[in-house]
């Protein structure tokens, strides 16, 4: 499978997905182990979906962090990403400060990103697929401030990084089901 | 002289006049291989419909006017746009091409229209410019039917950008080659994200699940040394390193049962 799976794009060099794919192992495996180390011991007995819920959100959002840092700085959806993420931390932590621990359960921080990283929301009409360029652009992280050419570029990045992730998670998990 | 119309039908290459209209071109300035001699205006209309003496004539109108504006490469571009004209005269469309050849003061971009015949003259010419003294502009190539000013330019070039980029995304999504035009290539490509995402989130959970159920931290230096090794995985491999998370795994299986959906299944169930 990864073999046949780094046969696939030899030419793409500046993004060689085997050590992407490399990276993004090694990080993500030991944000699983921090993970489960920070958990509660009893993690068997939380049964509540919420916790459940919290702990899974936490894993997905390590993640996109592990994948977002194995892809570099270099490209602007993972820098959207980190900084969408840190910034979320943040607030998330000034929010579970505040407010009760209840309100804070809100599971889609990723409604806040949007809401807060509108800052160059240009409305990009050009001439193909301007409907479709919206809906790429919420997609895509940090997608909605470029234009029409380089939002297809980081689009193409982006989804070889999430087959790699896909592909990585779900070996680990089958690994670690059987 | 009037401003000399650009004819835009489409051009069959099946033309035989073309070869014929090469032939004629390198002798220069020869008004003795044109049989008509013909009409001289800017009127293509009124040529025959024998399209090989249509083109002997505008190729002959075409030396003569080149050599009366008395300008470098200009005349070369001329000449080649009168060609392309020439070769559809019986064309469907026109447009003023030549408003910017009219107008160049020797500084502007010029642009020669090519058409598919004109890309045999373009080799004889690309010959001929080396006459004229190099400008200081980039001397780009329009295909044939377009306009040719500045902005049609950037225009072009950022298009293909576009297209371009829009060929290496289809290349990554799967089931993308088949499908032709942009918006349905872009429906699919944002299907496909969303999917990987929900991938994601889906494989997410199973690994907090599996996270959660047993202590794998003996197995998952084995993981980490096979997988950056990329090696496939076969049965065989993991089997001995699973054996000792197995052992651990006997105790507790609180696991809920759509966790043992297939991933496969959770794709699905968004299509």
């Amino acid at each position: 499978m990864f073999c046949g799976f780094q046969m696939k794009n030899p030419q793409r060099s500046p993004t060689n997905p085997g050590s992407v794919r490399s990276r993004f192992t090694q990080v993500f495996l030991q944000s699983l182990l921090r993970i489960r180390k920070h958990s509660p011991a009893s993690s068997s007995s939380s049964s509540s979906l919420g916790e459940f819920l919290k702990r899974c959100h936490r894993v997905k959002v390590a993640a996109y962090v592990s994948m977002a840092r194995a892809a570099g700085t270099r490209r602007a959806w993972s820098r959207a990403m980190l900084w969408r993420v840190r910034h979320d931390a943040h607030r998330h932590r000034l929010l579970q400060g505040r407010c009760s621990r209840s309100s804070s359960r809100e599971r889609s921080p990723g409604k806040k990103k949007r809401r807060t990283k509108k800052k160059k929301k240009r409305r990009d009409d050009q001439e193909h697929g301007f409907g479709n360029a919206e809906k790429l652009q919420k997609l895509v992280p940090g997608g909605e401030a470029m234009d029409f050419s380089c939002l297809l570029d980081e689009t193409a990045h982006y989804i070889k990084c999430l087959v790699t992730q896909v592909k990585v998670m779900r070996s680990i998990a089958d690994f670690y089901s059987l | 002289m009037d401003a000399p119309i650009v004819n835009e039908s489409s051009f069959s290459a099946a033309n035989p006049s073309a070869y014929s209209l090469a032939e004629i071109w390198p002798p220069s300035g020869d008004p003795g291989i044109v049989g008509s001699g013909g009409p001289r205006a800017g009127n293509l209309d009124g040529s025959a419909e024998e399209s090989t003496v249509t083109e002997q004539s505008g190729s002959g109108r075409k030396r003569k006017d080149a050599n009366s504006e008395d300008e470098s490469s200009k005349r070369v571009s001329s000449s080649c746009v009168l060609g392309s004209d020439l070769n559809n005269s019986n064309g469907a469309k026109r447009t003023k091409i030549a408003g910017s050849r009219d107008e160049n003061g020797g500084s502007k971009v010029e642009v020669e229209a090519n058409s598919v015949a004109c890309n045999k003259l373009s080799a004889e010419q690309s010959a001929k410019p080396s006459e004229p003294p190099k400008q200081d502009y980039i001397h780009v190539r329009a295909r044939r039917g377009q306009a040719t000013d500045n902005h049609s330019l950037a225009e072009r070039a950022r298009r293909e950008k576009i297209s371009e980029r829009m060929k290496t995304l289809q290349d990554l999504v799967p089931g993308c080659n088949k499908i032709i035009g942009k918006a349905l290539v872009l429906d699919e490509i944002i299907n496909y994200i969303q999917s990987l995402q929900h991938q994601v989130e889906f494989l997410s959970m199973k690994l907090e699940a599996v996270n959660s159920r047993m202590d794998m931290s003996p197995a998952l230096d084995g993981f980490v040394a096979k997988d950056l090794m990329s090696q496939p995985f076969d049965g065989t491999g993991m089997m001995f390193a699973s054996q000792a998370a197995r052992d651990y795994m006997q105790g507790s299986q609180a696991q809920p049962d759509w966790l043992h959906m297939q991933t496969g299944g959770g794709f699905k169930r968004e299509t």
